[in-house]
């Protein structure tokens, strides 16, 4: 077998984590270019890399910031009257809109749209480079069911598929013809009693087998934690809105949200399971998810030149500083990048030329 | 002569309903608060920054307090949906009822439709009516998460489209009420309230997803320089940035989940209400009668009757 490359699902999600890390904290021009370039870069090395994800977005991160960006910076600026470089002076009367539109407040609705497309960026190359499988192997235990319930769906789109192309056929040969909205009826209704009678014999074959779901049984004691965990969130948020305390506010919230994961977790734990095809943990998942650790620790640690983080173009725009170290500390960003470029180049076999689909159900039936 | 057999009381299995119900109620309850305020959170900031308490630091971290919060409250109302997938009868009509709705997103992204108009909601409102709220929540949680699997718009935008979707199923029982007051069932009426609940969740869902995106928009710090702004002003600013950018958008959704029920709403429903006879049905061991017999009476073997 060729290594395809690929790199573990939960070491994807600890890149993606620092990167939404990243946008959350920094309004910084120069950090936020930065994680962009370098999501850029992993991005053109996923291109290169065989397709184990799903069909490429839509949109691409260029495109949707060539939108985006122009779209929140104009917004801004039409609706948030501040900073002391005044561009044009609406009458005052007008509502929302009226009064001085500034340039601070146009620069700074562009941060935002720049912060937007280095998320669009960073989900486009996960969407690119993990597979199906290893999307449906993050589901936690705890959602067994939905799970199950996915892998189901999944396997059954392509059925799904054919048997609508099948349908169609037998209809336009007697005689179908699509004229207007509700001449898709005799196409969708066969389809849906179709799907629902093979949905019937996959529950006799599932239960045949052994499958045995039943209700899941939580004991009344952690039904009950976990409603005393949301109410100590909810009060904790509360707390917050009203300003009545950040410590409170903090430890209910901190308090609740560690009583309701433990409830989720003890749940998880009624589903022992054992896996088919497990994705190996490699050494390469330990270089991305290094690389992602010490870009959140030099970002998280109080080191000199951390403030430069915080940059806010209010209310008189400056020109942004720029810290060696936290600016060193993104290139763990590019931790897929060095992995790919340590790994011999793929070789082109032709499968999953196609798009992931076809690959996909080699591996997937369940 | 007949022999008098006594009375042989069928005891109730034990099972306390009341503590699980009440705190299902609570859990309900409060995810829906969570999820409630977490979504409003940003329109209260401003409020929040003037009082100096910290409020700078409230504004800087407001997406990911909105991410957490509305995460948490998603993950336990999914916690407590899913006890309905217990079967697998259930599980098998989710997944395939999942997977022909994804196949109409796939659709949808493969030959986009004017504006927001997707004809997955179709599905999801006539399946959480006929199934009951879990279905419709779950119908509606995992097709948004299949499909995006399969067309590749795995995104931050994700868990707010999933949970919203899922609102919609669990809230699409809330029609019978009115479909019986209306004296409509089975008739062109029940149609018609559809209809209506499908538009008007085709603009709450556009609103709802606007959300994750809108503490980027509105920006945080730039509130803390403006004295007086308030959780009016705020959502002010919310609703000309949703009219200028998705209104339009938004309707097409609305106009077409209309449009799509009155046209094959009737039809889909007298499919799923067959189904539903099949798929969702109760064991109920009936009451043990006293059987005339004239000899010593037998242990009375419970019958099992099939309720639809």
């Amino acid at each position: 077998l060729s290594d395809d490359g690929a790199i573990h699902g939960l070491a994807w999600a600890c890149w993606l984590g620092v990167i939404l890390l990243i946008v959350t904290l920094s309004r910084n021009p120069w950090y936020l270019g930065l994680a962009l370039v370098w999501v850029s870069v992993v991005d053109a090395f996923a291109r290169r890399r065989p397709l184990l994800g799903r069909v490429a977005p839509l949109w691409s991160p260029l495109r949707f910031g060539l939108v985006v960006i122009p779209l929140t910076a104009f917004f801004n600026f039409l609706t948030v009257h501040v900073g002391t470089t005044v561009l044009v002076r609406l009458p005052a009367s007008w509502p929302v809109i009226g009064g001085a539109l500034t340039l601070e407040a146009l620069v700074y609705g562009a941060l935002n749209g720049l912060a937007l497309t280095c998320i669009f960026a960073a989900f486009a190359v996960v969407n690119r480079v993990v597979s199906l499988r290893a999307l449906i192997q993050l589901i936690p235990r705890t959602y067994y069911p939905v799970a199950v319930i996915t892998a189901i769906a999944v396997t059954f789109v392509p059925a799904t598929l054919y048997h609508w192309q099948q349908i169609r056929e037998a209809q336009a040969v007697r005689g179908h013809r699509l004229r207007g909205l509700r001449s898709w009826l005799p196409l969708w209704l066969p389809l849906l009693t179709g799907g629902l009678e093979r949905a019937l014999q996959l529950a006799e074959a599932m239960t045949a087998r052994g499958f045995a779901g039943g209700p899941a049984h939580y004991p009344a004691a952690r039904l009950m934690l976990l409603a005393a965990g949301l109410l100590a969130v909810l009060g904790g948020l509360l707390v917050r809105l009203i300003g009545a305390g950040d410590l409170w506010s903090s430890l209910l919230m901190v308090g609740g949200g560690g009583a309701v994961l433990w409830v989720l977790r003890a749940a998880g734990r009624q589903h022992p399971h054992t896996r088919y095809r497990p994705m190996p943990w490699r050494g390469r998942d330990w270089v991305v998810v290094g690389g992602a650790l010490i870009t959140a620790t030099v970002w998280l640690l109080p080191l000199p030149g951390r403030s430069t983080i915080f940059f806010t173009p209010y209310p008189t725009l400056t020109l942004p500083a720029l810290a060696l170290s936290t600016g060193i500390a993104l290139w763990g960003l590019l931790a897929p990048a060095a992995v790919w470029l340590a790994m011999p180049p793929p070789v082109e076999e032709g499968a999953g030329a196609g798009g992931a689909w076809e690959g996909e159900q080699q591996h997937d039936r369940i | 002569m007949s022999v008098p057999v006594p009375q042989v009381p069928v005891k109730p299995v034990a099972v306390n309903r009341q503590m699980p119900q009440f705190a299902t109620f609570t859990i309900y309850l409060l995810t829906t608060g969570i999820g409630v305020v977490a979504l409003l959170y940003p329109f209260w900031l401003p409020s929040v920054v003037q009082t100096g308490q910290g409020g700078m630091a409230h504004a800087q971290d407001a997406p990911l307090i909105l991410t957490l919060l509305v995460g948490l409250a998603f993950a336990v109302l999914l916690l407590e949906v899913q006890t309905a997938a217990g079967s697998a009868k259930t599980v098998a009509l989710l997944g395939v009822l999942v997977a022909i709705n994804s196949i109409l997103r796939f659709v949808d992204v493969a030959i986009p439709g004017p504006g927001g108009f997707s004809p997955i909601f179709v599905l999801i409102i006539l399946g959480g009516y006929i199934f009951g709220g879990r279905i419709g929540f779950l119908l509606g949680v995992m097709t948004l998460l299949v499909s995006a699997l399969i067309t590749g718009a795995v995104g931050p935008w994700l868990p707010y489209q999933m949970f919203t979707a899922g609102w919609i199923g669990l809230s699409a029982p809330l029609c019978r009420p009115l479909v019986r007051a209306l004296g409509a069932e089975g008739r062109a009426g029940e149609i018609w309230v559809l209809a209506i609940f499908g538009a008007i969740w085709g603009i709450i869902f556009g609103i709802i997803i606007n959300l994750w995106f809108w503490p980027f928009v509105a920006g945080s710090a730039s509130q803390y320089w403006q004295p007086g702004i308030g959780v009016w002003a705020t959502v002010q600013r919310y609703m000309v940035f949703y009219a200028a950018t998705s209104l339009v958008w938004d309707s097409s959704r609305a106009l077409g989940n209309a449009l799509l029920i009155l046209a094959f709403g009737a039809a889909i429903l007298r499919v799923l209400r067959r189904f539903h006879r099949r798929f969702v049905f109760h064991y109920a061991p009936a009451p043990v009668r006293a059987p005339v017999v004239y000899a010593p009476a037998l242990t009375p073997t419970p019958r099992v009757e099939v309720q639809p």
